[in-house]
C-alpha cells in the first residue's frame, strides 16, 4: 500500500467525519432537560427580537395570555449557521404563529423545536412542512 | 471585563457569524484538540497502568509533541469560545471546575514527563517505589482529564 494511497484514505475519513460533524450542528445535545418533547404549545404574537448567535439563537415574540397579560414568548432556535432564513423571514414587528415544546420551567414561556407560520398559516423557514406546523 | 471580551470582533464572529467555519469550526478544532491532548496523556497513562509493557516507555516520549499541537490547539479554540459568551460562561461554577482540573492536570502530566524520562525500566530492574508512584499519577491524570471533560460537557448544561 503506497503512502499516496493511505494519505487519500485518511483525507477522505476526515472529510467524511467532517460532513457527518457538521449537518446535526443544531442537535448537538438535548433540549429534553429543559423543554417537555411530549408537549406541543401553539402561539401567536409580534416579533420583537431576533438574537442570531452561538451556540443557539433565539426568537421574541410579543404577545398576550388568556386574561389579556403581556407576555413574552422565548423560542430557542438553532446556532446562527441555521437562522439565514430569519432576517427576511422573520422581520421586526410581523405577527407570526409558533409551534414547538413547551419549557419545564413553570411560570416561563419558552419554546423549541420551533417552526413558524405567517398569520395566514404560510409555513416560514427550512422547517416549514416538517414536524408540526402551527395551524391556520 | 466579559461585556468587553464579548464586545471584541473576535468574539461578535465566534458568536454571531452565520459561517460554517466560526463556531462550528472551532467547536470542533476543540473537541479535536482535546482528543490529541487527552488521547496522548490517557496513552502514557495506561502505559505506566500496565498496558502494553512491551513498549519501552522512552519511546513514548514523543507523545508530548503532540500533547502541546493539542493544549495549543485547544487554548487558542478555548479563548474564543470563551470570547463569544464570555458573560455566561464566567458566571458558570463548573467553567472554573473545569480549568482547575485542567491545571491540576497539566501539572501531573508535568510529574509523569519527569518520570518517564527518567524511566530505567528498560534496564530489567525497576526502582520499585518510582513505578508506584507513576501508577499513582497515572490514576489521577486519568481521573482529571476525564473530569475536565465531563465538566466542559455540563457547560452545556448547567
Amino acid at each position: 500500500m503506497s503512502v499516496g494511497f493511505r494519505t487519500a484514505a485518511a483525507a477522505a475519513l476526515v472529510a467524511a467525519g467532517w460532513f457527518a460533524a457538521a449537518a446535526p450542528a443544531a442537535a448537538h445535545h438535548s433540549a429534553a432537560a429543559a423543554y417537555d418533547e411530549t408537549k406541543h404549545v401553539e402561539a401567536q404574537g409580534t416579533v420583537a427580537r431576533v438574537l442570531v448567535r452561538n451556540p443557539h439563537s433565539w426568537v421574541f415574540l410579543e404577545s398576550t395570555d388568556d386574561k389579556g397579560q403581556k407576555i413574552e414568548w422565548q423560542i430557542e432556535m438553532g446556532g446562527a449557521p441555521s437562522m439565514a432564513w430569519a432576517k427576511d423571514g422573520l422581520p421586526i414587528g410581523a405577527v407570526v404563529k409558533v409551534a414547538g415544546h413547551p419549557s419545564r420551567a413553570p411560570g416561563t414561556h419558552g419554546i423549541t423545536g420551533a417552526t413558524f407560520a405567517k398569520a395566514d398559516g404560510t409555513p416560514i423557514g427550512p422547517r416549514a412542512g416538517r414536524g408540526e406546523t402551527p395551524q391556520p | 471585563m466579559s461585556i468587553w471580551l464579548e464586545s471584541t470582533a473576535i468574539g461578535v464572529w465566534t458568536r454571531e457569524s452565520p459561517s460554517i467555519w466560526a463556531y462550528p469550526t472551532v467547536l470542533t478544532l476543540h473537541t479535536i484538540g482535546l482528543g490529541v491532548l487527552v488521547g496522548a496523556n490517557a496513552i502514557i497513562d495506561l502505559r505506566l497502568l500496565g498496558f502494553a509493557p512491551r513498549l519501552p516507555l522512552p519511546s513514548l516520549a514523543p507523545l508530548y509533541r503532540f500533547m502541546w499541537v493539542g493544549f495549543a490547539i485547544n487554548a487558542i479554540t478555548g479563548a474564543l469560545l470563551f470570547a463569544a459568551n464570555a458573560t455566561t460562561k464566567s458566571t458558570q461554577p463548573v467553567f472554573y471546575v473545569k480549568l482547575a482540573l485542567i491545571a491540576g492536570a497539566l501539572v501531573i502530566t508535568g510529574a509523569i514527563r519527569r518520570a518517564v524520562a527518567s524511566d530505567r525500566s528498560s534496564s530489567q530492574q525497576p526502582a520499585r517505589p518510582a513505578v508506584l508512584s507513576a501508577r499513582r499519577l497515572a490514576i489521577v491524570s486519568l481521573a482529571l482529564w476525564t473530569g475536565a471533560i465531563a465538566e466542559g460537557r455540563l457547560m452545556a448544561y448547567l
